[in-house]
C-alpha cells in the first residue's frame, strides 16, 4: 500500500532539502547549535518521509539494509578510531590530539566572542560526522525493519 | 462522587506544581565551579567557539561513547525482533 | 512581556494538542496531534534558550514517532472502534 500521489510528490521534492540541512548541521556542528546526533536525527526524518509515503517493495528497491547496517557499524568504529589514534600517538583515550596542531581542523580560535572558522576544533568534527552517520543509519533501519515486520503481517 | 474526587486530585497536583514553579529561578545553578572551567578555557584547549559540543564531546566524550552504544544496542535488538517478520522473499 | 505572551501561547496550545490526542476517534489525525504536541514542546525549547534540544526533539519527537505511529496504522486499522 502506497500513500496517494500528492503525497509521493511533496516528499520527492522535500527529501533532498532536508538531507542538505541535516548535514550542513552536522558539518557545522562545532559552530552552531546542534551536532552530530541532532544532525543524524534530521536526516533519518528525510529517509523516514520516503519510507512512508512508498509502499515497501518500492522501498526495497531503494533503500539497501546492509548500506545502512554497514553505516551504523561504521560510525560507531571511526568514533571510537578516533579516540584510540590518540592512544597511538602517545596521549590518553579521548584526547584531543588534532586541536591546535595546524594541520587538518587545526587551527586555533581568538578568545572572545567572534562568528568562528570552519577549520577548527580538532577532532570534534570527525566526531560529530562519525555520530552523525551511526544516528542516519540506526533510525532509519529501525523504520525499516518495522514497516517489514508491519508489511510481512498485515497488507 | 468518583469523578469530583478525580478533580480534586487533579486541581491539587496541579496547584502543587504551580507553587513549585512560580519562584523557580532559571539559568542560576548554585554551584558552577565547573562550568566556569569550561566557559573560561574551552576555547584555547580545544579551539571551539561552541562551548556545547566542547563539552559534550571532548570533556565528557564517554557519555557520548555510552550513548552510541546504546543506540547500536537498541537497533540491533529491533533488528532481532524484526527479522524473523521480515524474511521469506 | 512578549516573551510571557509566546509562553502562554505555547503553553495553551500544548493543552489542547493533548487534549485533541486524548479525544480524536481518527487514529491518524491522532498521531498528527501528537506530532503536534511534540513541535511545540521544541519551539518551548527554543523559547527557554536551549536550541540543542530543540533539534533533537523536532528530529526524533516530531518527525520520527510520527512515521512509526503512521507505518504502525497502516499495519492496524485507522478507526478507533466502539463506543469510549
Amino acid at each position: 500500500m502506497r500513500m496517494s500521489k500528492i503525497v509521493r510528490t511533496g516528499s520527492d521534492l522535500m527529501y533532498p532539502f532536508i538531507f542538505i540541512f541535516g548535514w550542513y548541521v552536522i558539518m557545522h556542528g562545532h559552530l552552531t547549535p546542534g551536532g552530530g546526533f541532532q544532525g543524524g536525527a534530521v536526516v533519518a526524518t528525510g529517509a523516514a518521509l520516503v519510507i512512508v509515503a512508498y509502499s515497501y517493495q518500492e522501498v526495497n528497491a531503494m533503500i539497501k539494509k546492509a548500506i545502512l547496517m554497514f553505516q551504523e557499524s561504521g560510525g560507531l568504529v571511526l568514533f571510537i578510531g578516533a579516540g584510540l589514534a590518540g592512544m597511538i600517538l602517545g596521549f590518553p583515550f579521548f584526547y584531543n590530539w588534532l586541536a591546535n596542531s595546524g594541520s587538518l581542523f587545526g587551527m586555533s580560535v581568538i578568545p572572545g566572542p567572534n562568528p568562528g572558522e570552519l577549520n577548527t576544533a580538532g577532532f570534534l568534527p570527525l566526531m560529530n560526522i562519525a555520530v552523525g552517520t551511526e544516528v542516519w543509519g540506526g533510525l532509519t533501519i529501525v523504520i525499516l525493519y518495522m514497516l517489514s515486520g508491519v508489511e510481512k503481517e498485515g497488507i | 462522587m468518583k469523578k469530583y474526587l478525580a478533580v480534586i486530585v487533579i486541581l491539587i497536583i496541579t496547584s502543587f506544581m504551580f507553587i513549585i514553579g512560580i519562584d523557580f529561578v532559571f539559568g542560576a545553578p548554585a554551584n558552577s565551579d565547573m562550568d566556569d572551567y569550561f566557559i573560561e578555557h574551552g576555547q584555547e584547549q580545544i579551539a571551539t567557539n561552541n562551548i556545547v559540543t566542547t563539552v559534550v564531546f571532548d570533556y565528557r566524550g564517554f557519555d557520548t561513547l555510552g550513548e552510541s552504544t546504546v543506540l547500536f544496542t537498541a537497533v540491533i535488538g529491533v533488528a532481532m525482533m524484526f527479522r524473523k517478520l521480515g524474511e521469506g522473499d | 512581556m512578549i516573551e510571557l505572551l509566546a509562553h502562554g501561547l505555547v503553553l495553551f496550545g500544548l493543552i489542547v494538542s493533548a487534549i485533541m490526542v486524548f479525544y480524536m476517534q481518527d487514529l491518524l489525525a491522532a498521531a498528527l496531534a501528537s506530532g503536534l504536541f511534540s513541535f511545540l514542546i521544541s519551539l518551548e525549547f527554543y523559547i527557554l534558550q536551549a536550541p540543542d534540544v530543540a533539534i533533537s526533539q523536532a528530529g526524533i519527537g516530531a518527525g520520527l514517532t510520527t512515521a512509526i505511529f503512521i507505518i504502525a496504522i497502516r499495519g492496524t486499522k485507522r478507526f478507533e472502534e466502539g463506543h469510549r
